[in-house]
């Protein structure tokens, strides 16, 4: 069951550049790359903090990830997709697996400093990753990704320059955590306080500033330890916290690129209106308009209202309306051909609610609330709660009108975002529509986070031993197709439980003008490509 | 600085011929007096009949989504076009009137109610009431007016009746001042003394005496208000607060539409625009001719 | 006199004493502190992680100790450190305040100086259909909501001229000072409004009253008329606008400051309520409440200064 991974990947990853620079160097020098100039980036709010182990935000992860380097990380030079496969070095420059699967040994890259002048060992990565399993504490706030850690039992430097992660059951899935953007090496001799405020790093720009509220500034590191990069002098991001004057100055000229994931289509379009030069990429954001049911309080804990309630919603209006005909209709996992785990349509449309005829399961549902009692002069009347932003609104607005067709009249309660979260856990509400972002397309990612018992983002607190038992059994399988099987059997089963009906898989854009190269988003993530280390200006 | 009330403005305005052809003759003799007033007023009442009316006026229910005419533009079924969920424009509009009118009314009420009884309590009671009260009102007055009503609706949470609560509080200090001068220049007044020689009881005087005399500039005040409740709760909503969802409120369509469509959908930045600064100009129409009206200064 | 101004400043601490217990108050009643803000960006809640940092920030201590903590450290002019950005709560506000107050300053001056001709001219040409004409353009200026009007100055701005007059701080001072007129004027319109309806009226006022009458049929030409004594009669509009709008007027720069992002402590200040960053807004909510008691003390002595006949004995 040995799968030689790591070793063998940079050396074809090597012949492939050699080939690909020939190829470059025949067609002449078209694609030099210039040096010098600033990005300017737009941004929509405050960053929380510069610490990307903290938050999970894009708007954390987009303006400092420059400032970090993995210890591997997704090559989107030939594969958009963040998968297993395209894993490639960054700081360790080589890993292998031991016999059993438990330990993942990588050797580090000698000679890399801090920003701080301080050099890069190994103890720098087993301080990071014992401070996420809770083993050491360097001052950090928060720690969102824990439950992504579950199967990490400790971190052994055996050399400066060699590191073992010793996990408790084999998680092929492991190196592609390790790879995603809110996976950076912390530097062990900083406070939390500093990472939060004033970052030290390995990556390709180092920290210049971030006032509040106004902007961040990240200059150019030149003593990174890639030769020749970074191209830019500067990123420079501007928080426009009102979006019709982000639009209007992206489209101005006075922004190089937007905020990644950030415009809505709706959005998009109005860019290309303003202007049609510039370039605009809708991927799949990896975030998904879900709903927390409570099944711990009428009229939810009845399992026929559930059902009702799915059975209800037309996600093809949510599509059309909301993603302006771009959005994705899925399960828990991201749906193909972008991700790598959802299941696929012909499967997806016999789970019940997801049926393209509205009519029967219209019929179905009134149905259901009839047997119940309910009809159209004895309406169930409840509330769906959400967070006060457009974002959910609208989707919540949508639904309130979908779901009256089961008899079901719902007020909508919009709830100021400092007190969601709050209300979400001390189970205060009856439905709740939940817009969520997923780090990494990866069912380890997906499952534990969202449906483990005990994890901190498992809302609706789901908990079935049973599946749990298949959760773990999926992260241990290292044949990709019999896995994904498997994860197909598992999201089904969550679809049919309602543990978390899923209305749709948001796409959104990011915008660029032409002369911004080699901005390359990968097609199942917003969080994982954005070291900004080959960007460069054609001005 | 204390505004003369004209005591008796009816014998006045007999002189000059205002009650001299009943109701109409009454009304076409202002009108002509006052034209940008009574344009004023004819803009209000239109919009006033839209939002009583809004069930008969609008064409379609305005909550009812419809992905077919998602971002229609305007045409015979939609005459203002339709907004993303493909809601009519239209109708949203005509029950944003409600709502709009509903916010300006009841706030501009709650805090005449308020202001007038504090006003009146603090300038015919006098004493240690006074002063408290009047610091109770310099602190209301010293805070910006939205930063308040952005502080109390995120306290309160968002609903209509917070945001007509975070609305109406700030603008007790003003009617209060107000009435609190009138008060005490009332107090001096012949007819009170008058009043307290017979034996009235001070609280019949107050009602009965003074303040029906205070209720010029309270009407002149309250139209001026009327305008700018409206527009603070669009500046509300465009802060992401004011009323929220389902109620189509003018303010949140145009300040969300304004991000989104302005290009796409022209039609849902424009119509909810229009309307917002048509009522709010109709307001101050009337108010201004009320001032010149019930203020003799301001005379001509 | 001075005994007037010593009761004034009494009266103005205790103004202050009372906004600092009722912010203070408020914002303990909105719901969700810095800590539930604080994990709303990591999407999750860890109930140990979240004490830490209520205990770290001092948010588990009854509330008068807090209050008299914060009153004692403003009286030092400790104003402690701000819950976000975690910098003293004095360097996120000192660099902000004179964009806003320049901003204003900017946005008084263009309304004055097209207010008061403007009211002149209409009092003058009283119920004439130039008067009529000022008076809508005035009323307009009081209907438009202010993010729109300043939407659509960006909106024509890019569309005529190709560029967007929003705040770059790479700008050069003189750049930065021609770019800012633009948000000072959509401010300014509200308040030009204001003071031309104002002068119109007192000018009407005065031009009605015995002495005018005296000096016309004395001979002097009714221009001479006219503009004398308007100009004296205008400074006291004026002055009354700048009492009644200076709180009135950090609401429209809210607004203008997020259209046209100006790194000002108004917008400032809404997103710190938005994070529940107490130090910063309780701070800024005092620096507010002592412009806007000072600049009303000092309007009600101009008044006393321009016209005598106001006698300051209240």
């Amino acid at each position: 069951m040995r799968r030689p991974l790591g070793a063998v990947v940079p050396i074809r990853r090597f012949a492939r550049c050699v080939v690909l620079a020939l190829v470059l160097l025949a067609s002449g020098t078209a694609l030099a790359q210039k040096s010098g100039g600033t990005l300017r980036v737009t941004h929509r709010d405050n960053p929380p903090s510069a610490s990307i182990h903290e938050e999970a935000t894009i708007s954390t992860v987009m303006p400092f990830a420059s400032v970090y380097n993995n210890l591997v990380q997704f090559d989107l030079s030939t594969d958009r997709q963040n998968r297993l496969e395209t894993v490639s070095p960054e700081l360790a420059t080589a890993w292998s697996w031991s016999e059993d699967g438990r330990r993942l040994s990588m050797k580090l890259r000698a000679g890399v400093r801090w920003h701080d002048g301080m050099p890069f060992t190994s103890a720098d990565v087993k301080c990071t990753w014992e401070q996420l399993i809770g083993q050491r504490d360097i001052g950090l706030r928060k720690n969102p990704r824990r439950s992504w850690y579950f199967n990490l039992k400790s971190v052994e430097a055996s050399g400066p320059q060699d590191v073992t992660f010793i996990l408790a059951e084999p998680q092929p899935s492991f190196l592609v955590l390790l790879a995603g953007g809110m996976s950076p090496v912390y530097p062990c001799h900083v406070n939390g306080a500093q990472m939060r405020t004033h970052p030290i790093g390995t990556g390709p720009f180092r920290f210049g500033e971030l006032k509040q509220n106004e902007s961040m500034r990240v200059v150019r590191n030149p003593d990174y330890w890639k030769p020749g990069k970074p191209f830019l002098d500067a990123i420079e991001f501007t928080i426009i916290a009102n979006r019709s004057t982000s639009v209007l100055a992206f489209g101005a000229g006075k922004f190089d690129l937007t905020l990644t994931g950030d415009l809505p289509p709706s959005m998009v379009d109005e860019v290309r209106a303003q202007a049609p030069s510039t370039i605009c990429e809708v991927q799949t954001t990896n975030t998904q308009a879900n709903l927390l049911i409570n099944r711990d309080r009428p009229p939810f804990d009845n399992a026929e209202i559930r059902r009702a309630l799915n059975l209800v919603i037309d996600r093809n209006a949510f599509i059309e309306i909301i993603g302006r005909g771009q959005f994705l209709i899925g399960a828990a996992m991201m749906p193909p051909p972008s991700g790598l785990w959802g299941m696929p349509a012909e499967d997806l449309a016999s789970v019940e609610g997801y049926g393209t005829d509205m009519a029967t399961r219209r019929a179905q549902a009134q149905g259901i609330m009839r047997k119940l009692g309910y009809g159209p002069d004895k309406p169930l009347r409840l509330k769906v709660s959400t967070r006060n932003i457009p974002a959910y609104r609208d989707p919540a607005v949508l639904l309130i009108d979908h779901i009256k067709h089961a008899y079901l009249e719902a007020d909508l309660e919009p709830i100021d975002t400092g007190a969601w979260y709050v209300r979400m856990l001390k189970k205060d509400y009856q439905v709740g529509l939940n817009v969520q972002g997923i780090g990494i397309d990866d069912p380890d990612v997906v499952f534990f986070e969202n449906f483990a018992c005990g994890s901190e983002r498992n809302y609706t607190a789901y908990c079935n031993k049973d599946m749990e038992a298949l959760f773990h059994r999926q992260s241990q399988m290292i044949d990709f197709a019999a896995r994904r099987k498997l994860v197909w059997e598992i999201d089904r089963k969550l679809q049919e439980d309602g543990a978390r009906p899923v209305i749709s898989h948001q796409r959104q854009g990011t915008c660029w003008w032409p002369y911004v190269k080699s901005i390359r988003l990968s097609s199942n993530s917003i969080y994982n490509h954005w070291r900004f280390e080959d960007v460069w200006l054609d001005r | 600085m204390s505004v003369t009330v004209p005591l008796d403005h009816n014998a006045e305005l007999r002189r000059a011929g205002a009650f001299a052809h009943g109701f109409f003759g009454q009304a076409r003799f202002l009108a002509r007096r006052y034209p940008l007033g009574a344009a004023g007023a004819i803009i209000l009442i239109f919009f006033i009949l839209c939002g009583i009316f809004a069930e008969w006026v609008a064409p379609m229910d305005p909550l009812t989504t419809n992905a077919k005419y998602s971002l229609a533009a305007p045409s015979a079924r939609n005459w203002m076009g339709a907004d993303m969920m493909g809601r009519d424009e239209f109708s949203r509009i005509v029950h944003g009137a409600r709502i709009s009118l509903m916010v300006a009314i009841s706030a501009t009420g709650l805090g005449a109610i308020f202001g007038v009884s504090i006003g009146l309590a603090s300038g015919y009671i006098g004493g240690w009431f006074d002063l408290v009260f009047q610091r109770v009102v310099d602190v209301l007055q010293s805070l910006p007016l939205l930063v308040m009503a952005l502080v109390i609706t995120a306290a309160l949470g968002p609903s209509l009746e917070n945001t007509i609560i975070a609305i109406a509080l700030p603008l007790i200090p003003s009617v209060s001042r107000v009435i609190r001068s009138n008060t005490l220049s009332l107090r001096e007044m012949p007819f009170v003394e008058a009043a307290q020689a017979a034996g009235m009881s001070e609280w019949r005087i107050a009602i009965r005496h003074v303040l029906p005399n205070t209720l010029a500039p309270l009407i002149v005040l309250a139209t001026a208000q009327l305008g700018s409740t409206i527009l603070t709760e669009a500046s509300l909503s465009f802060l992401g607060l004011g009323v929220p969802e389902p109620h189509p409120s003018w303010g949140r369509m145009l300040s969300e539409s304004a991000a989104e469509y302005v290009r796409t959908a022209p039609w849902l930045v424009i119509f909810p625009g229009l309307a917002i600064s048509l009522i709010v100009f109709g307001t101050n129409l009337l108010g201004d001719a009320m001032r010149d009206l019930l203020d003799p200064r301001q005379r001509s | 006199m001075g005994s007037y101004l010593i009761r004034r400043i009494l009266l103005m601490l205790l103004t202050l004493f009372g906004v600092s217990v009722l912010i203070f108050t408020l914002l303990r009643l909105v719901p969700g502190n810095i800590a539930d803000i604080l994990f709303d960006a990591a999407g999750m809640i860890d109930p140990v992680e979240k004490q830490k940092i209520i205990r770290e920030l001092g948010l588990d201590q009854p509330l008068v100790v807090q209050y008299m903590q914060w009153i004692s450290g403003l009286l030092r002019g400790d104003l402690g450190f701000s819950y976000i950005s975690e910098k003293p709560t004095i360097d996120e506000i000192a660099p902000r305040i004179p964009i806003t107050a320049s901003l204003a300053a900017m946005a008084l001056t263009l309304s004055v100086i097209t207010g008061v001709p403007l009211g002149v001219i209409s009092a003058v040409r009283q119920n004439t259909k130039l008067d009529y004409a000022l008076r809508v353009f005035s009323l307009s200026g009081l209907s438009l909501p202010s993010f729109w009007l300043g939407l659509l100055i960006l909106m024509g701005f890019v569309h005529w001229f190709g560029t967007i007059p929003i705040y770059d701080r790479n700008n050069t001072p003189l750049e930065q000072l021609a770019f800012m007129l633009v948000p000072a004027m959509a401010v300014g319109y509200r308040a030009s409004a204001l003071i031309m309806r104002l002068t119109r009226s007192s000018m009407l006022e005065v031009l009605r009253q015995d002495y005018i009458r005296t000096a016309r049929s004395k001979g002097v030409s009714d221009t001479g008329v006219n503009y004398d004594h308007a100009l004296r009669n205008a400074v006291v509009p004026v002055i009354t606008i700048i009492g009644i709008e200076a709180a009135f007027l950090i609401g429209g720069l809210i607004v203008t400051e997020t259209v046209f992002n100006i790194p000002g402590v108004a917008r400032f200040l809404v997103e710190a309520i938005r994070m529940r960053d107490y130090p910063i807004v309780q701070n800024l909510v005092m620096f507010i409440a002592f412009s806007v008691v000072t600049i009303n003390l000092l309007v009600d002595l101009a008044y006393s200064l321009i016209d005598p006949r106001i006698r300051i004995t209240d």
